[in-house]
């Protein structure tokens, strides 16, 4: 109890918190609709950072806003400056395919390609990087350990993908994100579809991999935002209403809405 | 923190409520206690003294089945929030008031010791009313505090304490001359300032309830820290 | 409580008269189907031997002779325009599901398809004769190959257009937050994911051309002989049965059931190792 506590302490408090990735001034339109306002968010290195708020609050978009995802929609654009590492993202300068290979990405569905599981995993490495057959070997069972899933699925890399349960899909979806060794891993509801002990292991990965990656998690479940994040945002309506360490936000939350919505006295 | 919308869950909501309630309900039967020692004790009613002892079961009981309450909705609810604020803060004001009561126990006893012996000694009742009056209003208060999240009114039975402690070292004093005047009274002396102790204490308990409402409200641990800054803490922003 | 049964009871009563219709619409489609294919088996077989793959198609009234040619020829012609059609399809498929969903040039592409995908068969035969067989001069097995492959192609530009809306757009994103180019997400991972429901198109459309007359008639027209020179023209088994079942001759009219045997037969094979061949490739 007295360790834990510690560790908390220091990956929460400490001076080292280092800005990552940094909303400034930062708008998002569905076409006219203005989706997201006035976003000023700091997400630090190697700290898992939730969102949280109503289903329609814009936590979903704002962490797809990270990777660009939304360029594959032509009627969704942005406003404001996103800075990875004190670099703006938004121009059209940047690179998406080497911004996407920083930034990793795990879906609400498990997202198997229809291929086997070790290709599923060499897939976005290969994009990237060329391997020789024992480096990209080594990189699979890399991956694969880094998201708890070698013992599983050792023996049966060439099965398809498909054919895993579901938590061990989504597992290996978090595998397929840290194959590429990206800085950063956008989880979008990642265990929603998932029963509780896989969401438990999902969640003890989290805390695992936030030693080596930026984690933004954007969870429907307040508890799993409490259990697995270092900072809380809240988001209501498009907003950023209240952000701050975890902690804080689940026990003294400065703003009403917020007190509202995880108390679960929103209406 | 004033107004609280209700939960989505109503049940969530009633058992809130009932935990309030049942607080003030165990406060209620502490302050009776207290208020029936004392008197017991002015008068010299030995029946109602045994009365007080005896209904101390009680109050430890509500303290069990309330904790246990608490546990209940931190299992069932996770709340957060002012709701965790809340449940955490009942558990805290539970083991007050148990103290309070066998505080109240206390007195009585004391009160038995003195009226088994002969009663010619008797000093300085007066002052043991006085203070035992301000002991049962600062608990009386602070439940009011409690109940309407109070915290200007719970501040200020912090700042009471201090004045309980003063009178306290008054008596303290006082019967210290007695003794020194006329040893036959030592004993009974020794008996009153027990008493006395015991009212004191009610009002350290009192002063720990007013602190957990004002960490119910402001989210602010208040314990072991200086009057004033508490103050500044309490009366901050809204309140 | 009676009327919450009488209710009950009228939900069943419709349900069994719902269920019965359904049962006599499936009884009505399912009979005339088993007739044909009965009448196909009892009369193909009647005349089935295994000249019709060794001998030519005789002159008119003579005894014997086979469809070797015909059989040859229809083989030339549905690989060719499968292999012309398939891929320029699924490249018009990939740009309309992938590319093109929402622009002009999109939505003109996927109205003309789906005209062409509802044309007579007999308009493209002889839209085909007008700018090929007319100009050159001549019929020709490559002006058939044309005409069919213009069947094919709406055929295959649908289903694959139809079986990639199907791929979620989360197996997209998917791959896309990888860092990988549009190029890649569509080769490696959608058009893999709907693999077997393209295929299923491109079956589809071979069953189809497969028994396609009209065209043909404007086009390859028939050979008597055999042939494999794509400038003349070339047998065909739909064009023999039409012109063999036409005739007054007795053993041209068996070779006709003998011809309707062979595709049937033909079709269903092609679609039985389909199936085996995904059965299988879905398994690994």
């Amino acid at each position: 109890m007295k360790i834990d506590k510690e560790s908390i302490m220091q990956s929460t408090t400490g001076t080292d918190l280092e800005t990552q990735i940094a909303f400034r001034n930062f708008n998002f339109y569905y076409g006219k609709y203005k989706a997201l306002r006035n976003i000023n968010l700091d997400i630090y290195k190697r700290r898992v950072t939730a969102f949280i708020g109503p289903s329609g609050c814009g936590k979903s978009t704002l962490l797809r806003t990270i990777n660009r995802m939304y360029e594959l929609y032509p009627d969704q654009h942005s406003e404001g400056e996103l800075l990875l590492d004190g670099v703006d993202i938004l121009g059209k300068g940047t690179d998406l395919n080497a911004l996407r290979a920083r930034i990793g990405m795990v879906f609400q569905k498990p997202t198997p390609f229809p291929m086997s599981i070790y290709d599923n995993i060499a897939f976005g490495v290969k994009l990237h990087e060329r391997l020789s057959r024992v480096d990209m070997d080594d990189r699979v069972e890399w991956s694969l350990r880094k998201a708890a899933l070698w013992n599983e699925v050792a023996d049966k890399l060439n099965q398809s993908g498909m054919s895993l349960s579901g938590g061990q899909q989504q597992r290996l979806c978090i595998a397929r994100g840290i194959a590429v060794k990206p800085q950063v891993l956008l989880l979008d509801e990642p265990t929603s579809a998932l029963d509780p002990i896989s969401t438990m292991r999902i969640e003890e990965l989290v805390s695992e991999l936030k030693d080596e990656f930026t984690i933004v998690i954007v969870t429907h479940n307040m508890q799993q935002a409490a259990r697995v994040s270092d900072f809380t945002a809240y988001m209501y309506l498009g907003e950023l209403v209240e952000v701050g360490r975890t902690d804080d936000v689940f026990i003294k939350p400065t703003d009403k809405r917020t007190e509202d919505y995880i108390t679960g006295r929103f209406g | 923190m004033a107004t609280m919308t209700e939960h989505v869950s109503k049940r969530f909501d009633s058992e809130l409520e009932s935990l309030r309630s049942r607080v003030m309900q165990m406060g209620g039967l502490v302050e009776t206690q207290i208020t029936r020692a004392i008197e017991a004790f002015v008068a010299g009613d030995m029946d109602r003294m045994e009365q007080v002892i005896g209904d101390d079961d009680q109050v430890n009981s509500l303290e069990v089945s309330i904790d246990d309450d608490c546990a209940h909705i931190i299992a069932r609810r996770q709340p957060t929030a002012g709701d965790l604020r809340m449940v955490m803060a009942v558990s805290k004001i539970v083991t007050d008031l148990e103290r309070i009561g066998d505080e109240a126990a206390k007195i009585a006893r004391m009160a038995r010791e003195i009226y088994k012996r002969d009663r010619l000694q008797m000093p300085r009742l007066t002052e043991i009313r006085t203070v035992g009056d301000i002991g049962v209003n600062m608990l009386r208060d602070v439940l009011d505090a409690f109940v309407r999240l109070d915290v200007t009114n719970a501040t200020r039975i912090i700042r009471e304490d201090m004045a309980v402690d003063d009178h306290f070292r008054g008596i303290l004093r006082q019967l210290i001359t007695y003794m020194m005047e006329d040893p036959r009274t030592i004993s009974t002396a020794l008996d009153i300032i027990f008493i006395a102790k015991a009212i004191e204490r009610i009002g350290d308990h009192a002063k720990n309830i007013a602190e957990d409402v004002i960490y119910i409200v402001k989210g602010t641990d208040v314990r072991h820290i200086a009057i004033e800054q508490v103050e500044r803490h309490a009366l901050s922003g809204d309140a | 409580m009676s009327t919450a049964v009488s209710l009950g009871r009228i939900r069943k009563l419709k349900n069994a008269l719902a269920l019965t219709i359904a049962m006599i619409a499936m009884l009505f489609g399912l009979f005339w189907l088993i007739w044909i294919l009965a009448t196909t088996v009892e009369l193909g077989v009647a005349s089935f031997s295994w000249r019709l793959f060794t001998e030519m198609t005789p002159p008119p009234g003579s005894e014997g002779g086979g469809l070797a040619n015909a059989i040859a020829g229809s083989l030339i012609l549905i690989s060719l325009a499968t292999i012309v059609g398939t891929p320029i399809g699924i490249f018009a498929g990939v740009y309309l599901a992938e590319y093109g969903k929402h622009t002009w040039l999109g939505h003109t592409t996927r109205f003309v398809n789906d005209l062409l995908l509802s044309a007579p068969s007999i308009i493209i035969g002889l839209f085909v004769y007008d700018i090929y067989v007319a100009r050159v001069g001549h019929f020709s097995a490559m002006s058939g190959v044309v005409a069919l492959a213009l069947i094919v192609i709406p055929v295959v530009v649908r289903t694959t257009e139809n079986m990639l809306q199907l791929v979620p757009n989360t197996l997209r994103e998917a791959a896309s937050a990888l860092g990988a180019p549009r190029w890649a997400v569509i080769g490696k991972v959608t058009l893999k994911a709907s693999l077997a429901g393209i295929m299923t198109g491109i079956m589809l459309a071979v069953a189809r051309i497969s028994g396609e007359t009209a065209p043909l008639l404007f086009t390859s027209l028939s050979n008597q002989f055999w042939t494999l020179d794509m400038n003349k023209p070339m047998a065909s088994l739909p064009a023999t049965i039409f012109k063999f079942a036409m005739s007054p001759f007795k053993e041209w009219q068996q070779l006709a059931w003998a011809g309707v045997f062979l595709i049937t037969l033909g079709v269903l094979t092609l679609n039985i190792l389909a199936r085996i061949l995904f059965r299988n490739k879905h398994k690994q």
